[in-house]
């Protein structure tokens, strides 16, 4: 049955309502694996209906899940019932109005392209190929496929869909724990080399052979691999957002066009990337396209929905700095590394927390392959670190960046689950502070 | 919905089929978010259904998760569950197994002093809104938020031992937030902090005298913005009920999850420290620490009559006089482990995949009021309401900093700090812990969002804490 035809059906009785309806189904198979073997198989699907209504700037919404008419009259009824008791919001104006469609595209679902006996095989070949060197692997292997419909009172209609694959394989040292990452992310498993992938996770392995060694808190040069280098840009785009601008919370309050950074930082939120995973609308349905957050060291945008565009006056642009993407540099990574007297090379972060968001401070912790630097060359495995630091200053003292940008993706497990990616080069980063060490792997 | 359930596992009966269990899950959710003293968010997600099934076969589990409870749906679920464990047998090394357990039966409906979802919505919105319009921005504060969000779960479990349980459960967690600027820097205070959810309904927001707190955050969001900062390198702390819960959570509940000890959770949220070999040995902590997991206590939202895994609800001692004695585990890992399984195996929803998770994880108390703790401190700080938190993925090396401290000279409190950060090594800190406040200062903390698992499951858990002292902490970062 049409959910959303009849839902609209209901609405049309109600002329003084703005509403909003979200429909999304979402399907998920999840292969979870540790010590080279299955951890557990999931097959998840769940299908939705949101609805948001609007009277006089009261508003209320509700969520069905596996929605039937019953359901939608009972729910709607109540709606009705409460939105007159409602306080208004009087920052509410109306709602989105951009009309502009994404360009279509044919979305193959990843969930039959990658049964679970291809996966099951490829992991298997993975885990043959690093248990000589007295390693295990674990990770996971996940496709998903998700269509969503957005309809609302102002006519927009817009739909949909995705199938992103995410495979990331920890290779863990039996022995000693040390351990080494290789990820992929995207949605044409075509691009996905079997080959190179574990050509580059045996490479990374190569570097695990010396004896584990501490450093002491302090300040060192370090290489950001890409994915810690777009996690801290992912951060900051926390303080990009004109949320945070409206609620005086953004390093960023006063200083659109003003040079922040070093001329070679740019950074621009760009679902256009063919090596990203695409995202075709934005907040409440805006169409997503490429913007510039910071050119050339100077910042040039927040991410800005409808409704804080209304409160705040800032541009709107429907941008949620989920397709992040930083500008290469010059340098080749191993001149960055010849570069390096005495410091670290950084594979990956964990548990960052902001201390202060308006100050960009924040803390967190390195983890899978953190290697000591020593005249050039990497030569030791250094237990994980914790650093204490600002963001905005790790990318005023970026004093070189990689010739080429890498894809990583990330899987979302803490909010909603879904896969994005980032694109971004090895990073040179000068005086970083590691605030104390773990004493563990 | 017991005969649904159970004509589930009926058709899960099968030699090849070495366990099956299936739970159902119908959970109404309602949510307030008022910003500035306006209410931007209502929501509500009523008689929201999920299914799951978990089969096990030749050693490896399989699971299908919907929220379509048709017929065709669970006939479909048993043959991707079934499928799932059959294809990952083929990648899989050591066939997991686990002993039987008697059959075990049980209800348990939890009754709530005021029912969210029952009260009378004008009232509810009139209280919120009121509590909402006191801290809104004035003064200095630039920006205020009030959040309650109410949770019904009803849950429906059975397995191919013949175990059945049917539940249902109130949670509510309230919180208000302000934030303070002088243009420079924001200092925010919250109330009563992260940790304010409870088995509780709408009395939840009475319990922590909401309207006799919001002067009280205004006036310290706003003092922030002049106080000074922790200048010691080292100094003694007495840490508050509400952010010791999650010091507890992080650096000893998670730290004792026994799936993190082969790797199970490496490739998200991490691993442990702990090794197997420490069990009845390893000084965790000092002899005033006692913390045990005990999801037979009713007052916390870790409650059940059995876990998701069929095993009745039991309390265990974690950590006795400061030795590590058990861990939290699942029935394979505590058989591989020569352990009984501690009753810890959850899922968010049925459609998720249970997992080894904190239940009622406590510290126990010891004696004394939170004064008489603060008249014994010569000099140091009492911290609480958490800001930032963050720990290593061995659950050995955390920074913690809360939103303010109260210095203490002379067993008297002086003055505050803003941001103080305290840092360490999991079990030397735990060993600098010298007193533990007794009953009267003992009460359970909740969040309704401890993150585990792929995908990725908010799990609603409880801790029970009396305010503790620990010596000579790490008390300065350089940022």
């Amino acid at each position: 049955m049409d959910f959303i035809a009849y839902l609209k059906d209901q609405l049309h009785k109600h002329p003084q309502l703005l509403w909003v309806i979200y429909q999304q189904n979402w399907n998920t198979d999840f292969l979870r694996f540790y010590r080279s073997q299955t951890n557990y198989n999931i097959s998840k699907s769940n299908h939705s209906l949101y609805l948001s209504l609007y009277k006089d700037q009261r508003n209320y919404g509700f969520t069905i899940n596996d929605p039937t008419r019953a359901k939608i009259d009972e729910a709607l009824k109540e709606a009705l019932d409460i939105l007159d008791k409602l306080p208004p919001d009087p920052d509410f104006v109306d709602l989105e109005d951009d009309p502009t469609l994404a360009e279509p595209r044919d979305v193959i679902n990843n969930i039959e392209q990658v049964p679970l006996q291809l996966k099951s095989a490829i992991l298997n070949r993975i885990a043959e190929a690093v248990k000589p060197h007295g390693f295990d692997i674990f990770g996971t292997f996940i496709c998903n496929y998700g269509s969503s419909r957005m309809i609302n009172s102002n006519n927009l209609d817009k739909s949909s869909a995705g199938s992103p694959i995410f495979l990331e394989v920890k290779a863990v040292h039996k022995d000693s724990e040390v351990t080494v990452l290789q990820n992929f992310g995207g949605e044409d498993f075509a691009k996905f080399d079997e080959e190179a992938f574990t050509a580059e996770l045996l490479r990374k392995i190569e570097h695990c052979k010396n004896p584990v060694v501490d450093v002491e808190a302090g300040e060192y040069d370090v290489i950001l691999a890409p994915r810690c280098v777009a996690e801290f840009v992912q951060y900051l785009s926390w303080c990009m957002d004109a949320r945070a601008y409206d609620q005086h919370d953004s390093f960023f309050e006063d200083k659109l066009d003003v040079q922040v950074f070093p001329p070679h930082i740019s950074i621009t939120d760009d679902p256009t990337d063919p090596d990203m995973i695409r995202q075709d609308y934005g907040s409440d349905g805006h169409i997503y396209k490429p913007l510039k957050l910071v050119e050339q060291g100077v910042f040039k945008a927040f991410t800005c929905d409808h409704y804080y565009h209304r409160k705040t006056g800032l541009p709107k642009n429907g941008n949620t700095g989920s397709c992040l993407s930083i500008a290469p540099g010059e340098s080749s990574l191993e001149e960055m590394v010849k570069e390096v007297k005495n410091g670290l090379y950084i594979s990956s972060l964990h548990y960052m927390n902001f201390i202060n968001m308006k100050e960009t401070s924040i803390t967190g912790l390195t983890r899978d392959g953190t290697f000591l630097i020593k005249d050039g060359k990497i030569v030791n495995v250094v237990n994980s670190l914790r650093f204490t630091e600002k963001i905005e200053r790790i990318l005023r003292n970026v004093i070189a960046l990689e010739n080429k940008a890498h894809t990583t993706a990330f899987s979302d497990n803490y909010g909603s689950f879904d896969i994005s990616s980032t694109k971004a080069p090895h990073a040179l980063i000068k005086g970083f502070q590691i605030s104390s060490s773990t004493h563990t792997i | 919905m017991e005969h649904k359930i159970k004509s589930i596992i009926q058709k899960l009966d099968s030699d090849k089929i070495q366990f099956a269990d299936a739970r159902i899950t119908i959970t109404d959710e309602e949510s307030f978010y008022f910003a500035d003293g306006f209410l931007r968010g209502f929501s509500s997600d009523k008689e929201s259904i999920s299914v799951g099934i978990r089969v096990m076969i030749r050693g490896c589990w399989g699971f299908a998760g919907s929220d379509d409870l048709s017929d065709a749906s669970i006939e479909r679920m048993i043959k991707t569950a079934i499928s799932n464990a059959e294809s990952g047998s083929a990648f899989k090394t050591e066939a997991e197994s686990f002993p039987a357990l008697p059959a075990t039966k049980a209800e348990y409906i939890f009754k709530p002093e005021i029912d969210p979802f029952e009260m009378d919505k004008e009232e509810k919105l009139d209280y919120l809104g009121k509590l909402a319009t006191a801290i809104k921005p004035q003064g200095k504060i630039v920006f205020s938020m009030l959040v309650a969000v109410f949770q019904r779960q009803e849950k429906y479990y059975a397995n191919s031992e013949g175990s059945y349980s049917h539940t249902v459960y109130y949670n509510t967690m309230p919180m208000m937030q302000v934030a303070a600027s002088d243009g420079q820097q924001n200092q925010s205070r919250t109330w009563p902090g992260d940790m304010s959810g409870g088995r509780a309904g709408f009395e939840q927001f009475y319990l922590y005298d909401f309207e006799h707190n919001t002067e009280r955050i205004i006036k310290e969001a706003t003092d922030l913005l002049k106080a000074p900062v922790v200048s010691e390198k080292k100094a003694d702390i007495i840490i508050g009920g509400g952010h010791l819960a999650l010091q507890l959570h992080e650096s000893v509940g998670h730290a004792t999850e026994a799936d993190r000890i082969f790797g199970m959770e490496i490739s998200y949220a991490g691993k442990t420290f702990i090794k197997p070999e420490m069990l009845g040995k390893f000084q965790y902590g000092s002899p005033v620490v006692n913390i045990y997991s005990d999801s037979t206590d009713p007052r916390g939202m870790g409650f059940h009559p059995l876990d998701d895994e069929g095993v009745p609800g039991k309390k265990v001692n974690i950590i006795s006089q400061g030795v590590l004695q058990d861990l939290q585990s699942s029935r394979y890992i505590a058989h591989k482990l020569g352990l009984e399984p501690s009753s810890n195996m959850k899922a968010s929803f049925a459609d998720d995949y249970p997992l080894v998770r904190m239940t009622n994880f406590c510290l126990a108390p010891g004696k004394g009021s939170l004064d008489e703790l603060i008249a014994s401190t010569e000099r140091g700080y009492l911290v609480d309401f958490t800001k930032t938190w963050s720990i290593d993925d061995n659950r050995n090396n955390f920074q913690f900093t809360t939103e303010i401290g109260y210095q203490i000279k002379d067993g008297r409190i002086v003055g505050i700090v803003k941001e103080p950060t305290y840092y360490g090594i999991t079990q030397p800190f735990w060993n600098a812990c010298d007193a533990v406040c007794g009953e009267e200062e003992w009460m359970f903390h909740g969040t309704f969002s401890c993150g585990k698992g792929e995908p990725g499951q908010s799990m609603l858990l409880s801790h029970g804490v009396a305010p503790a002292r620990f010596r000579n902490v790490d008390m300065i970062v350089k940022i």
